[in-house]
């Protein structure tokens, strides 16, 4: 041994160390075969040599103390008894062990001579092959199942599905038979093997021959794919585990498929081996919640758990990682970003804006000078220039990805802070939305958060206590819904108290004492002015800003914020923004010879405003719309209120919607839907009432946007109060 | 050996269609009006799977699950119960006296069929 | 249920005379614990008579085998009847219990 490098000589020691106690400990079992001490000791001499082993390549070494160390971990787990025959064959086990890696060490390069590796294969065979069952695994049964999970490659098992099932105590007293189930699966192919086992099995006496004890693992060949297969066992689903593992012949299919699979946007690894059929969408479901409630250690990534499980086959995943990967790269390659001076995209969107302005003036002139030639042109060129529009909206555009990520740092000194343990989770971070609203969202993102830190998720020892894990969970999540973007941030904390707000409502004089309030009226309340439940506010969110004023930044940025919370779970936060703030898609109506915009998106229907129609309530200003009560607003009066109001023949009622609440807006024409480049006020009408913003229409005229949320306040000012909180449900 | 089914159904076009089925499908098919009447059928015969219905009148399929599994020759009989999506709340109760299978209303025989071969073959 | 062992030499041949399901399988095991007694050598089962057998009858012949293996004496099924060999054929069990199986004349191969 003089010439190998030192690491091999401390294995070598370490190797004569381990055996010797290997040889003393099998001894010592001759006298007393059921020393715990012994046996570990006995099992870690193997495996210890097997790791090191595997260290410097010495293959042969580590199949074989792998065989021995198989057998003494069942020894270990009292799955097999240790007798003297045992204690024999391991003993040779010890010094076969020696001789091979007495061979590797002097020759490090050579194979095995046909010798050894003989004796090798004699006394595998002598371990494994006479092993007598002495729990409830009879032996011959668990060498299959061994041989089932181990070897995936032979050629035997691998054009087959294996399906994998176990039963639950209660499933024979509910009917179900597993059987059955079997039955039923032959007539969708032919079942090639079945290992039953029974693990739980306990002795004999204490067997209750109701309870079910089995569990399959079968081999089954079909051509049916793999949601047909698990629909066999729809009923049993309550009362079994199911797993089900594709044939390796089909692994080439699914490649195939993924292969496939388009290459425009990053999906899910769920979604994407849903998509090829891989996986069942209850597969994920399984798995996910699986995931979720596994908290106390790291969540395992969905790849490895379907591995583990037996679900899927290592080269898929891992090809669907690649895929997604590959997605991912190419999206970002075709994304070459040039960095762009935001004052001359905005100079740019305003542009557009004059455009389509002129656009639609050029369109009028057509109209009315009958230029029918002129029209094919005209009509090419609004198409382009809504094109433009859109492409430049898109441009600032910015996924709001980045902005949750600054609350990871956020949340980690809070967090520190408070004493507290507290993990942000993101999703939806792709979402895109305008850059200036982005940049508005972000302090009322910042004050939830916080708020969230600080009153939202407990201590940890008050979350023990509660049986919550000790670590706390923030999410941030956006998604795009019909046009609008939608942010949520929500925690697993203890939620909100809705005894305490309504008490704290009730003092402030918001509510009165014996009104009923609904769940989210109550919860919603938060929002309203010099409401904060929290006795003494904290330095983090409660300094003089409140929930009203989130709510108002919000509403500013024609959004909406609602709350949702179930106590001792945790609160939601969801707010609703538009995408952009330049455009919007109005509809225009008229009222006194002025034009007015209301967004479209808060239009709910047009009706006629007569009397005979509607029950009309021209004192209190209500309108009873098929059993609706219904506040409404002439927009003429409201707007011109000197004026003598002169009444049209045909009055219209706009029904317009703002979160939760309705209202109606008594208009004289309705002009339809147009697009609308927003052009904000000057500071001289910021203050104005029930106005939002002005366009210029291709007339040249000015129209003004309506703030439907101030007007709809207005409206149902005027009405009684009670019937303004009935009517808003 | 044919496989023995109850069908418990309070409408007897019902019990006739699914009956004609499960027949044609070789299975020995007995019927009952409800509930009560089928507890009156289940003496001295074999019964390998019931199908019943939830809403019939007498003894409703809830009550009649909760004595099933009162009998000691048939606690263990597995039983498909009939659903419509509305019954949810239905759903759960039966679930919970011990109906663990499930077929929503309305069907066509073969869905009916396919269910039924997966708990007994015929 | 059993009928009355016929006993010599420590072979006890026993032949079940009813199905082996779910309904009886309280009392079926009881039997059968009451045959793995130490004197037992070998233990005979005639299932002949079983027109029925679901997953807790079959439980409880596993059991059995590995509870005769535990006691180290030997059990051996005899006469399977139609029932029996078409659960042994589902589950691929002929080979695992090792008892040669007789098919009657009339079976019809499914």
């Amino acid at each position: 041994m003089s010439d190998i490098n030192p690491a091999l000589e401390t294995f070598a020691q370490e190797v004569d160390e381990l055996l010797a106690a290997m040889e003393e400990a099998l001894l010592g079992l001759e006298g007393t075969p059921d020393d715990v001490d012994c046996i570990n000791s006995i099992f870690r001499a193997m495996h210890t040599i097997k790791g090191s082993s595997g260290l410097f390549g010495f293959d042969d070494v580590v199949a074989f103390t792998h065989e021995a160390e198989t057998v003494l971990d069942r020894v270990r787990n009292g799955e097999r008894a240790i007798d003297a025959e045992l204690i024999s064959v391991l003993l040779a086990c010890k010094d076969h062990t020696a001789q091979i890696i007495q061979h590797f060490l002097f020759n490090e390069d050579e194979s095995l001579p046909e010798s050894l590796q003989q004796q090798s294969q004699a006394l595998i065979a002598q371990l494994t092959g006479q092993s007598t069952a002495a729990g409830g695994m009879p032996s011959t049964q668990q060498e299959k199942a061994d041989h089932f999970e181990v070897d995936d490659n032979t050629t035997d098992s691998s054009d087959n599905w294996v399906i994998s099932l176990v039963f639950k105590q209660n499933a024979l007293r509910n009917g179900m038979d597993p059987l059955s189930f079997i039955r039923y699966l032959q007539t969708l192919g032919k079942i090639i093997e079945v290992i039953i086992t029974m693990p739980t099995l306990p002795r004999i006496e204490d067997m209750d021959p109701e309870d079910c004890y089995l569990n399959f693992k079968i081999a089954f060949n079909s051509s049916a794919d793999k949601k047909t297969i698990e629909d066999v066992f729809e009923f049993a689903e309550d009362d079994c585990d199911i797993y089900i593992l594709p044939p390796n012949s089909r692994q080439e299919h699914y490649l195939q498929l993924l292969a496939d699979l388009p290459e425009d946007q990053v999906k899910r690894l769920g979604e994407m081996l849903v998509e090829i059929g891989a996986l069942t969408e209850k597969e994920v479901a399984h798995m996910l919640h699986e995931q979720h409630d596994d908290d106390n250690t790291e969540t395992k990534p969905l790849g490895e758990m379907l591995v583990d499980k037996n679900i899927l086959q290592q080269p898929v995943i891992e090809q669907a990682l690649k895929k997604q990967e590959a997605v991912k790269q190419k999206i970002n390659k075709e994304s070459n970003y040039i960095r762009v001076d935001a004052a001359k995209l905005g100079y740019l969107i305003n542009l557009v804006g004059e455009l389509v302005i002129s656009g639609a003036a050029m369109r009028l002139m057509v109209d009315k000078h009958g230029l029918s030639d002129v029209d094919d042109v005209a009509s090419t060129m609004s198409g382009l220039v809504e094109d433009i529009r859109d492409t430049a909206l898109q441009l600032r555009m910015v996924q709001i990805g980045e902005t949750f990520m600054r609350f990871q740092r956020v949340v980690h000194d809070v967090s520190k802070e408070l004493g507290k343990q507290i993990q942000l989770q993101i999703t939806g971070g792709e979402s895109e939305l305008d850059k200036t609203v982005v940049e508005k969202i972000n302090d009322p993102l910042t004050h939830l958060v916080r708020n969230s830190l600080d009153h939202g998720i407990e201590t940890p020892a008050e979350r023990m206590r509660a049986g919550k894990p000790e670590k706390g969970a923030i999410q941030l999540n956006a998604y795009h819904d019909s046009g609008r973007i939608v942010i949520q941030i929500s925690d697993d904390g203890k939620g909100l108290d809705s005894e305490k707000i309504v008490a704290k409502a009730v003092a402030k004089g918001l509510i009165k004492p014996d009104q009923v309030l609904s769940k989210s009226e109550i919860y919603n309340l938060i929002f309203e002015p010099g409401l904060s439940t929290k006795e003494e506010a904290s330095n983090l969110s409660g300094r003089g800003v409140g929930m009203d004023v989130v709510k108002r930044n919000i509403e500013a940025l024609r959004g909406s914020v609602s709350v949702d919370s179930e106590l001792g779970q945790g609160t939601t936060v969801t707010i609703h923004l538009p995408l952009t703030l330049a455009i919007i898609d109005g509809f225009m109506v008229e009222a006194q010879k002025e034009r007015y915009i209301i967004p479209l998106s808060m239009v709910e229907e047009c009706v006629e405003m007569s009397s005979d129609a509607w029950q009309i309530d021209e004192v209190q200003h209500y309108v009873n719309l098929r059993g609706q009560i219904l506040p409404y607003l002439r927009l003429g009066d409201f707007f011109h209120k000197n004026k003598k109001h002169t009444h049209t023949q045909r009055e219209s009622l706009v029904v317009v919607r703002f979160g939760e609440a309705k209202a109606g807006f008594v208009v004289d024409e309705l002009h339809g839907e147009n697009q609308t480049v927003i052009k904000p006020l000057g500071k001289l009408f910021e203050n104005l009432n029930g106005i939002g913003g002005a366009t210029v229409l291709g007339s040249g005229d000015v129209a003004l946007i309506l703030d439907v949320q101030g007007l709809i306040q207005h409206a149902k000012k005027r009405v009684n109060p009670t019937l303004a909180l009935s009517s808003s449900v | 050996m044919a496989k023995t089914i109850l069908i418990v159904d309070d409408s007897a076009s019902m019990r006739q269609v699914v009956g004609i089925a499960l027949k044609g499908a070789g299975y020995e098919v007995i019927e009952a009006c409800d509930g009560k009447d089928a507890l009156s059928k289940l003496t001295g015969v074999k019964i390998h799977l019931i199908v019943s219905d939830i809403n019939m009148p007498v003894m409703d399929g809830i009550a009649f699950v909760k004595a099933v599994k009162q009998l000691d020759n048939y606690k263990f009989t597995p039983i498909i119960m009939l659903t419509t999506e509305m019954e949810d709340d239905k759903k759960r109760a039966a679930k919970e006296a011990g109906a663990k299978a499930w077929v929503t209303k309305p069907f066509q025989p073969p869905i009916l069929l396919a269910a039924v071969a997966k708990l007994v073959l015929p | 249920m059993t009928a009355k062992a016929k006993k010599n030499d420590g072979i006890l041949c026993m032949p079940i005379m009813d199905d082996m399901t779910i309904y009886n399988a309280q009392s079926l095991k009881e039997t059968l614990l009451g045959y793995c007694h130490a004197g037992t050598q070998e233990l005979q089962l005639d299932l002949s008579a079983v027109t029925e057998i679901d997953s807790a009858g079959l439980q409880l012949l596993l059991l059995l085998k590995a509870e005769a293996q535990k006691r180290g004496f030997t059990l051996r099924l005899l006469r399977h009847s139609e029932a029996v060999i078409e659960v042994f054929e589902l589950l691929k069990l002929g080979t695992y219990f090792g008892d040669p199986i007789v098919f009657p004349a009339n079976w019809k191969k499914s």
